[in-house]
């Protein structure tokens, strides 16, 4: 994924979590969550977990 | 039925049915036990690619047919008054890592019907989704007028 990681995407619906970019957000908010095809929610976002861990 | 007449279709027309529908029977096989589902696409007819997610739960059959990238062939169809269209499309389907996913990705899944999770009885949450591309070898559209 090219653009730098910013954000962390969590869906409330399927419960899928990976890093995002700016671009990836738009296109979720957009287009709905990738995995389950769901509306995503501004709040589905979320600043990285200061460990960085995220999971992809 | 009388059949009046077979033609091939025109990559256009090819095209405008793949668009037009949104669910289509996927096949797949281990050794010589076959498998056939139907699931919802997504079509881009620029690249002439499908994108499909596939739910599946542990142990489940459809799981057991479905590797990293099985040979398989998907059919789309439709019937009216006049005539009977099909479309198969034969080739490799690649899973996709969700960690190569980009903004793209999510642009060509956006144009395919979700999965229709109330068939399964679990929580969504208990159900694994795969992301899956078809890239085909050999896309073929058939179209039978009737009388």
């Amino acid at each position: 994924m090219t653009g730098g990681t910013q954000l962390t995407f969590h869906c409330p619906t399927c419960g899928e979590s990976m890093a995002v970019n700016a671009p990836m957000r738009e296109a979720l908010l957009n287009h709905g969550c990738v995995v389950c095809g769901t509306p995503v929610p501004q709040s589905a976002f979320s600043a990285p977990e200061p460990n960085g861990d995220t999971e992809c | 039925m009388t059949v009046e007449q077979q033609t091939v279709m025109t990559g256009a027309e090819t095209d405008a049915l793949l668009g037009r529908h949104e669910t289509g029977v996927l096949s797949l096989a281990r050794g010589d036990e076959p498998y056939a589902v139907p699931i919802s696409y997504g079509y881009d007819a620029g690249t002439r690619q499908f994108c499909m997610r596939l739910v599946s739960t542990p142990g489940s059959q459809k799981r057991r047919f479905l590797t990293d990238a099985p040979l398989v062939r998907f059919v789309v169809y439709e019937e009216t008054e006049a005539a009977y269209c099909s479309v198969i499309a034969d080739g490799r389907l690649e899973r996709l890592p969700k960690s190569e996913l980009t903004a793209d990705h999510v642009k060509r899944y956006g144009t395919a019907k979700r999965p229709l999770f109330e068939m399964w009885g679990e929580p969504k949450a208990e159900l694994t989704i795969d992301l899956y591309e078809l890239d085909p070898e050999e896309l073929s559209g058939r179209r039978i007028e009737v009388d």
